[in-house]
């Protein structure tokens, strides 16, 4: 069995003759294309959360946007190890992993760690996803927190601001803008900006992202909601 | 901790969980002489299962497959790599199976499950010499170019029997596979053709004409049963494989041939009647998955 590639012979993935133009779309003068899965610019995916996704977890939680799906387990509590003394904090242990099937071109397999930057750049887009994910697999594990996460980001294009980009579309990205924030709270946890962006489209896009994440909130809430009251018949 | 012996006196006053907890053993063989499993089941019978074909969207065949809470998602990528030379004529199956770490508290971050690259090797191994696929029809040009399916399995939840979970996703994707259609430019290079240029005249003729399907014939499937005492248990949970260690794989074709028989040692020895009990359930449980299988696939269809 060839593991992962490794010791099978170099293949490649058969790439369509003509190259995609941007031009095609995401022209800058252009404010009337459409983007590629025909939403609003500042339309979201359809957005579908379910906890209980896996049975041997203390809490977990399913999200899919659009093509991206995301799971996330919650296990423990465990003894830590490395603690020597008692210590009255515990510790909140992520680790994010990507299917090889995930990106079009197939992926890296199981040595992710050498490629934690691609995997990283990779995973750009579906960071907010797993982020909103994750608070709602926490909550699912009966956690303690001050609120949900929510998380959003938002794609500059030109002139143009588009909400929750897909990856075709991040290809093309002048700049993009995450944000996760406690919605309740109206307070955020995590801003992160890249690209070139001017202070006007930086508080539109910010605006944009908050409206974004109360809506986001509402649906991560009335998930939690309906397990909660399913489990009480 | 009580003397296991004393457990029989405390079955009466202690809680059901507690008991359950303390002597997994003792709770499972008082359910065992009833004939009765925990979860409600008959002991010869496995649990509700489900398929689901293309799930993946971004892979060229894909399946998810449930067997209870054992989750499993397959899916296919195809690329294009030199075939050797000992074999022109043919295309070649890399199969590897994951066991992420949210799939059971048993598997850490960093440290890889012990049972994944074992499971790996059962999955190539079995549909390898089942004689499933004919790998000469993944060639493209002979001794030039030639398919590379790429199968990846993901363990989304560990509850037990994750080869036969494992084994229904990965025939099901591959009964869902669609091979693109390529053609050879003049680099000697294959490029996909893409949906637009369909129509259009091409330069080159497709190496292959039409998306395809592969032509699977004698598909595997199998069943995982515990051996306990004279007790056969067919399809463990997670819970019972803990408890319980003598496991016994059965793979048969759709033509109820043995592909495998598979039991890696456990405190229990496996008699005649056994392996025969072990078989008779087997075949049993194929006709069912291929049932679910052709259901799945009729259901694809109607789309």
């Amino acid at each position: 069995m060839a593991s992962t590639g490794g010791g099978a012979p170099g293949t490649y993935t058969p790439t369509p003759t003509k190259k995609t133009q941007r031009s095609s779309f995401f022209s800058d003068s252009d404010v009337d294309w459409l983007r590629p899965d025909g939403r609003g610019f500042h339309q979201c995916r359809p957005a579908f959360f379910r906890t209980g996704a896996v049975n041997s977890a203390a809490g977990s939680a399913y999200a899919e946007f659009g093509n991206t799906k995301v799971i996330v387990s919650v296990f423990g509590p465990r003894e830590s190890k490395k603690a020597m003394v008692y210590s009255d904090v515990g510790r909140l242990n992520c680790n994010v992993s990507c299917t090889t099937f995930a990106t079009p071109v197939r992926g890296l397999g199981s040595d992710n760690k050498e490629f934690s930057s691609m995997l990283h750049k990779a995973l750009e887009g579906d960071l907010p996803v797993v982020i909103s994910c994750a608070s709602l697999a926490l909550a699912d594990a009966g956690i303690m927190m001050y609120d949900l996460v929510a998380g959003v980001s938002v794609s500059c294009l030109g002139r143009n601001l588009i909400i929750d980009p897909i990856l075709e579309e991040e290809n093309f990205q002048d700049g993009s803008l995450m944000i996760t924030c406690m919605p309740s709270r109206y307070e955020v946890t995590q801003l992160s900006i890249t690209g070139e962006w001017s202070t006007a489209k930086l508080n539109e896009a910010m605006q944009l992202c908050l409206d974004a994440c109360s809506k986001l909130d509402k649906i991560m809430r009335a998930c939690l909601k309906e397990a909660a009251s399913a489990s009480l018949d | 901790m009580g003397v296991p012996d004393a457990s029989g006196d405390l079955s009466s006053e202690m809680e059901v969980d507690a008991f359950r907890h303390l002597f997994p053993l003792r709770y499972f063989e008082r359910h065992l002489s009833e004939s009765i499993r925990p979860d409600a089941r008959p002991l010869g019978r496995a649990r509700d299962t489900t398929l689901a074909l293309g799930a993946v969207a971004s892979a060229h065949g894909s399946a998810l497959a449930k067997i209870g809470s054992t989750t499993m998602l397959a899916a296919i990528k195809m690329e294009v790599m030199i075939p050797s030379t000992e074999s022109p004529d043919e295309g070649c199956i890399a199969i590897d199976f994951h066991m992420p770490p949210i799939c059971s508290p048993i598997v850490r971050p960093g440290r890889p499950a012990e049972a994944a690259p074992v499971i790996s090797k059962q999955l190539s191994d079995t549909i390898s010499s089942s004689g499933m696929i004919n790998l000469k029809e993944l060639s493209l040009v002979s001794g030039k170019a030639a398919w590379m399916a790429y199968l990846d399995i993901y363990c989304l939840d560990a509850d037990g029997a994750l080869f036969d979970a494992a084994l229904l996703s990965a025939v099901a994707a591959f009964s869902h596979l669609q091979i693109p259609i390529v053609s050879l430019n003049d680099d000697g290079k294959i490029v996909l053709v893409s949906e637009e240029d369909e129509g259009a005249k091409l330069e080159k003729e497709p190496v292959n004409k039409e998306k395809r399907k592969l032509k699977l014939s004698s598909i595997p499937f199998s069943l995982t049963c515990i051996l306990h005492k004279n007790y056969i248990l067919a399809d463990p949970t997670a819970e019972e494989e803990s408890i319980m260690e003598t496991l016994v794989t059965v793979v048969l074709d759709s033509s109820a041939r043995l592909v495998s028989f598979y039991k890696p040692g456990g405190s229990f020895l496996a008699n005649t009647s056994a392996v025969q009990d072990c078989v008779a359930l087997t075949r049993q449980r194929v006709k069912e998955l291929q049932e679910i299988l052709d259901e799945a696939i009729s259901g694809m269809e109607i789309d």
